[in-house]
């Protein structure tokens, strides 16, 4: 029961999602389970094993937690970072703005906030914020170059990601 | 398909188990299979990220409970879930009779 609950760990913590309440109330089940076994005669290896198989794949129960937390959330995520990413290449787009530092700061600091809240799929976001400026130039200059720009949300993202990693990894531990 | 055909399903069967008697995972699970006479045999790892998300939801509530020297997630409604619970009711009565309406059984 050891290597099943820690295989659900490693699924959930691959996906952000580690919790010790729901391990601890998944094993609460399993030892239930396991006692119903036993009392309909069953040897402990017979209870346990059927005790597992019952329950289900470590990764099918991860799967839907992952289905479950993330669905509404990410949804709106996504919104916010489309949002943000078409302001930010408005306000570039201003004849009068000619502030590139304070742009590229702009797009650093929301793809990295946005990064510390993504639970799959970095890059979605990453392209929902930087698109927005690389395709303005595309379209208004034909500046091909200007798709350096998606560089910025990408380090963004993936910076805040991985420290949200990092940071869940370190509670975890702790 | 009978697995297939209860996800739509499962928060009403979730919310009527527990409507008068607040219980753990296991216990869900078991009044589950017997009321349905074993016909919803459903992986047992399934309820609990659905229990999860109706409890964010606020249509449950839970606590932890230490008896037997085992703690155990009590799930019970909320007063947010009654009604929630009994709107889940009244579109599954309009469902069913509108599919036996329609299938002649």
């Amino acid at each position: 029961m050891k290597g099943f609950l820690h295989a659900l760990d490693q699924e959930l913590s691959r996906r952000g999602l580690s919790d010790k309440d729901t391990l601890a109330e998944v094993e609460s089940h399993l030892l239930d389970s396991i006692d119903q076994g036993l009392s309909q005669g069953l040897s402990p290896e017979q209870a346990q094993q059927r005790a597992l198989e019952r329950f289900g794949p470590p990764r099918l129960l991860a799967g839907n937690f992952e289905k479950e937390r993330c669905y509404r959330m990410q949804k709106i995520l996504l919104v916010c970072a489309l949002v943000s990413g078409l302001l930010i290449a408005y306000v570039d787009s201003r004849p009068t703005w000619d502030d590139t530092g304070i742009t590229v700061f702009a797009l650093l600091v929301t793809s990295g906030i946005i990064g510390l809240l993504v639970q799959r799929r970095p890059w979605l976001y990453a392209l929902a914020i930087g698109l927005w400026i690389p395709l303005w130039g595309i379209i208004h200059a034909q500046n091909v170059s200007m798709l350096l720009v998606l560089l910025f949300p990408f380090v963004g993202v993936y910076a805040g990601w991985a420290l949200r990693l990092v940071v869940q990894k370190t509670l975890h531990l702790a | 398909m009978i697995g297939e055909a209860l996800k739509g399903h499962l928060d009403l069967l979730l919310l009527a188990i527990l409507e008068n008697n607040p219980a753990h995972g296991y216990a869900i699970i078991e009044t589950l299979r017997q009321r349905s006479g074993g016909t919803f045999d459903l992986p047992e790892g399934t309820i609990y990220p659905a229990l999860h998300r109706l409890e964010r939801d606020g249509l449950l509530e839970s606590e932890w409970s230490e008896g037997a020297g085992r703690r155990r997630r009590i799930y019970r409604l909320t007063p947010k879930g009654q009604p929630a619970l009994a709107k889940r009711q009244q579109e599954w009565r309009q469902f069913s009779r509108a599919v036996q309406a329609t299938v002649g059984l």
